[in-house]
């Protein structure tokens, strides 16, 4: 079954962790226009996102952040005589995240949906990841392979086609991203802590100290970051003298090394036809340059979204809601959020 | 003009439609804190049901709270949604004020009390004036015991009303000037809120979107034992 999407033009609202996000995009797959108002400011001094500072910010940014979408893509939010606005669709992220985070954009975006008389679709924030990947490589051939690492997520998805997933494998403790936060605290190198290490490992030597590779010869595609981050703590405890640049290359050096050579081994398992890369740790540097030298090895296309396209943002939201509503239709004024929301299984 | 009234500072979900006529319609509901789930329908049923459009409302009213932080964002989120789509100003009333309002014909002094969790009541007393009600003093923020105490000092009759109140209705058991207000009064109202508004709103006095602000009277746990760590020893 498919469903009439008019002109296709979806406002996307993502308001998961610590970014008030809306953008605009037509038929899923162009852009107009993508707003996102980084609060990383406002957590730094907390080493961390702070759940009830995060929910705040976005009360006060949702309005001005999709005003400021509709600006962008040259399009009016104002609906005239008996006319809506010039959007078909409003869609809002509805897990996984901040409870009191997605509240934010769920109500919201259902709220506009109702004035503008438009539908309301309802986004898994996983699945948008994986379609931030079609958005700056339209011609991207399924099935893949997605390694999708953030500060909230490490998963490597087998996108067999359009709405159909599998998660090969996951953390099972500490996401990616957190551990480059830990470790980054612990080194005194600030937040967030991703960048921080990206930066300061240019001047370190990544073979200076062999750092375990956690669960890297089990059989499974699962990580375990917890551990890799005890063992760079114990190490500088006991050589305080050793130079932070070179703990953090080989602390980097040694979860990409963990992540890239899972993917690889997961896209062999399936016979995936690419591989591609997603969320906030697909930012750093190191991991960006392994990941396309192990595609040129593997003689695999290798899809690297831009980094506004790596992180969170409301265009990949639109993105995958547009392919939702084309299949499922709308969903009901009812829909709440869902925290510990999981990929749906095909 | 015709005013949206939403309130969702306590475990009740409310809205209400009305205007110089009185109020045309209430929905109020509160089974489960599910407020998100509840208010956008709620909305599109009172509307059905007042056989009045979005398109026809002149002000978005809201409860600013204080009350359950969660509970609140979702009713201020979708006002603001609301009130931005539709071009239509906006109107905050504090969640206190609205318990008060109801209670503007006792001839008692009024204090009322919001569940704040964590032991402590968010609170605020009023009395009588032309038309509604007048409060004294700023909400406050502290424990039922505390706000007992102060009111077993007084002299005057007294009625306690709030969801808070309620709670922790044994710490005010010993006052005999006080009566306690029962469920049907515990909660503030969307009726009440569009009242309020609506007299407002023939002052003009307004507030855009961008300028409304939830009142949360607590600071967020980490920035409390942020201040309190970075304090001069
Ligand atoms: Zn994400």
């Amino acid at each position: 079954m498919s469903f009439d999407t008019g002109r296709g033009r979806v406002l996307g609202i993502e308001t998961s962790c610590d970014e008030t996000a809306a953008a605009i995009v037509q038929s899923g797959t162009s852009v107009l226009s993508s707003v996102v108002s980084s609060q990383v400011d406002l957590h730094a001094r907390y080493g961390g996102v702070v759940p009830e500072i995060a929910s705040r910010a976005h009360v006060d940014l949702i309005v001005p952040v999709v005003a400021q979408a509709f600006v962008e893509a040259g399009l009016s939010d104002r609906p005239v005589e008996g006319a809506s606005c010039d959007v078909d669709a409003v869609a809002a992220t509805y897990g996984p995240g901040l409870v009191g985070a997605l509240l934010v954009g769920v109500s919201a975006g259902k709220a506009l949906a109702l004035a503008w008389d438009v539908p309301f679709i309802a986004v898994n924030h996983l699945e948008a990841h994986l379609y931030a990947a079609l958005l700056d490589e339209p011609e991207l051939e399924l099935p893949v392979i997605v390694l999708l690492v953030s500060g909230g997520h490490t998963l490597i998805v087998h996108m067999e086609d359009h709405g159909r997933y599998r998660v090969l494998g996951s953390t099972i403790d500490d996401a990616a991203g957190e551990a480059f936060d830990k470790v980054a605290r612990f080194l005194g190198l600030g937040y967030p802590g991703g960048p921080a290490i990206d930066r300061i490992s240019v001047g370190g030597d990544p073979t200076a100290v062999r750092f375990p590779r956690p669960m890297l010869g089990d059989g499974t595609f699962d990580f375990s970051f917890s551990g890799l981050k005890t063992a760079v703590v114990n190490y500088v405890r006991k050589h305080p003298e050793v130079s932070t640049p070179d703990v953090a290359a080989s602390f980097q050096e040694a979860v990409v090394d963990v992540l890239l050579t899972k993917t690889r081994a997961a896209a062999k398992a399936v016979g995936a036809r690419g591989l591609c890369l997603g969320g906030g740790v697909a930012a750093n540097s190191l991991l960006r340059e392994r990941f396309l030298d192990a595609c040129l090895e593997d003689g695999m296309p290798g899809y690297l979204p831009s980094w506004a396209m790596c992180t969170d943002n409301a265009a990949m939201i639109a993105s995958a809601a547009w392919y939702r509503w084309r299949s499922d239709g709308p969903w009901p004024l009812d829909t709440g959020a869902l925290p510990n929301l999981g990929l749906p299984v095909a | 003009m015709l005013i949206l009234g939403v309130s969702t500072s306590t475990a009740r979900v409310g809205c209400a439609i009305g205007g110089h006529e009185g109020i045309l319609g209430a929905v109020h509901s509160s089974r489960g804190r599910r407020h998100a789930e509840t208010l956008t329908p709620a909305i599109e049923f009172l509307c059905r049901q007042t056989r009045v459009e979005l398109s026809e409302i002149g002000a978005i009213a809201v409860d600013l709270g204080p009350g359950l932080f969660t509970g609140l964002r979702v009713g201020v989120a979708a006002g603001k949604a609301l009130a931005h789509a539709r071009r239509l100003p906006m109107i905050g009333v504090a969640s206190l004020d609205l318990l008060a309002f109801a209670l503007r014909h006792s001839s008692r002094r009024i204090v009322c009390a919001i569940d704040a969790g964590r032991g402590e009541i968010f609170s605020a007393s009023y009395r009588q004036s032309p038309g509604g009600v007048q409060r004294l003093g700023d909400p406050q923020v502290g424990t039922p015991d505390d706000l007992a105490a102060e009111l077993a000092a007084g002299k005057e009759e007294l009625l306690l009303v709030g969801d808070g109140a309620l709670r922790y209705q044994e710490a005010f058991e010993g006052i005999r000037r006080l009566e306690l207000g029962d469920s049907g009064v515990a909660h503030p109202s969307a009726g009440s809120l569009v009242q309020l508004a609506h007299a407002r709103a023939l002052r003009e006095d307004f507030v855009l979107p961008a300028d409304l602000t939830p009142l949360y009277l607590r600071r967020p746990d980490a920035e409390i034992g942020w201040i309190t760590r970075d304090a001069p020893r």
